[in-house]
């Protein structure tokens, strides 16, 4: 199955919290970590506001889209709860 | 050991009741300045004080989760655990609306059902504007009624998950509550007369529902509805809330069916099953056939879509249980097919693709794509 070559394409990317949820999300490039918060909400049960996802110590902001932040396919990200 | 609950106290919903506020919540009241300083040593009558000197309420905010001394108090309440009196007193005062607030808030907490709607409910009269803390930091107007409709209607308030309640209507039907009854039930009867009195004069609303009905538009007329029920709806709330709640008891038709449902959206449906209602007989009949039109799509939807368990179920429960539905969660599908379709198209027109991708031949991202757009998300790029 070939992807066409497109300005933004699905990414699938594997939030983990190392206390035994592991979620993978597909989701588009230029979608934003707040959208990537609620599609975590909806597959994990919690509330998209008390998730906080991180890489390392940079907590990434809300309005910034995967592809600024050069989130790449199957790239891990931390999943912390605030 | 300043955060120890009192050991005198009783634990609440099988819980030490510190525990009702969950446990991240918590750690950031702990290390807060405003608990540590001022919440230290606080007995029932200083937290009066404390809470009178309140003038904005809310959850957490910030970056960091910050909590307002709104909620500071609220777990001082439950660590002190403050007689009933005592907070019924809260909520009884009339000059500090904050502190109402406080009481309120503290007595969905904790208190039983039946106290939850007798002390509650009353409130809803006072429509005294409240400075509210939104999570970004920012100050958002609310009113006191507006709050206490939040407590009595959703699960989630100030950062805090409230207790389920029972429903009014579960309590009613056992006796244990009456039935609400409205301070403006005696003005919202003569409006009503007058409405009607009105509608049958002109009939310039029905003519032009009884139009688009004949000729099978039934886009114009979920139109006319959302639009007949949305400048009801925003007329004047407390009407609206307080008509319904009044109209539905005295109507044993359908209202027993939907009440069982725990959701906001039963007010929302209710508001507009009530307006066809008042066209009684003509309504009788044009929602039989609507409800055998809306059957026969729902029928068709629900072999095209692959896992919906959960909507489909949903549709299957509206459809059996409200005459005329068309639930706003509903309209997600409503726009794509209400552009293109007449009656006899509907069918081919199904068939055709749908522009959010909840029909892509892979069923992970038919799924992917039907929980974006659920949460308003455009379909994946592939």
């Amino acid at each position: 199955m070939g992807k066409s070559k497109q300005e933004t394409k699905m990414i699938e990317v594997v939030l983990n919290d190392r206390l035994g949820k592991k979620v993978r999300v597909k989701c588009n490039e230029d979608d934003t970590i707040g959208d990537l918060k609620k599609l975590v909400a909806a597959q994990t049960g919690t509330r998209a506001d008390k998730i906080r996802i991180q890489k390392w110590y940079n907590i990434y902001k809300d309005h910034i889209t995967l592809k600024d932040y050069e989130i790449h396919d199957g790239m891990g990200l931390e999943l912390y709860y605030s | 050991m300043a955060n120890r609950t009192d050991p005198a106290a009783k634990s609440i919903r099988g819980t030490n009741p510190q525990n009702l506020v969950e446990k991240i919540v918590r750690s950031k009241i702990y290390q807060n300045t405003y608990w540590k300083e001022q919440c230290f040593g606080l007995t029932a009558e200083t937290l009066v004080d404390k809470a009178m000197e309140l003038d904005h309420l809310g959850g957490t905010f910030g970056g960091n989760r910050k909590p307002t001394p709104f909620m500071c108090l609220v777990m001082k309440m439950l660590q002190i655990q403050p007689e009933k009196d005592i907070v019924v007193e809260f909520i009884k005062n009339d000059d500090y609306k904050y502190v109402r607030v406080l009481g309120a808030f503290y007595l969905r907490l904790t208190g039983t059902d039946i106290d939850i709607y007798r002390y509650l409910e009353p409130l809803y009269n006072d429509y005294r504007k409240l400075r509210q803390k939104s999570g970004d930091g920012r100050f958002i107007l609310t009113h006191v009624d507006e709050v206490i409709d939040e407590l009595l209607t959703k699960d989630y308030s100030c950062d805090i998950a409230l207790p389920r309640i029972k429903k009014r209507w579960n309590l009613e039907t056992v006796g244990a509550l009456e039935p609400r009854k409205s301070v403006l039930e005696d003005d919202f009867e003569e409006e009503e007369e007058k409405e009607e009195n009105d509608q049958l004069d002109d009939g310039l609303e029905d003519g032009a529902y009884e139009r688009d009905y004949h000729h099978g538009r039934s886009p114009t007329r979920e139109r006319d509805r959302d639009r007949r029920r949305d400048s009801y709806r925003y007329r004047d709330r407390d009407y609206d809330r307080d008509y319904d709640r009044d109209r539905g008891r005295g109507r044993e038709r359908d209202r027993d069916r939907d009440r069982d449902r725990d959701r906001e959206r039963d007010r929302d449906r209710n508001r507009y099953r009530l307006r066809d209602d008042r066209e009684y007989g003509r309504e009788r009949d044009r929602d039989r056939e609507r409800e055998g039109r809306d059957r026969e799509r729902r029928d068709r939807d629900r072999g095209r879509r692959r896992s919906r368990s959960r909507s489909r179920s949903r549709s299957r429960d509206r459809k059996r249980h409200a005459r005329s539905s068309m639930s706003p969660r509903r309209d997600r599908d409503e726009p794509e097919d209400v552009g293109t379709r007449a009656e006899p198209k509907k069918k081919k027109e199904k068939k055709e693709k749908k522009d959010d991708g909840t029909d892509h031949p892979d069923p992970e991202i038919a799924e992917a794509n039907r929980i974006r757009a659920s949460l308003g998300l455009k379909p994946l790029k592939l």
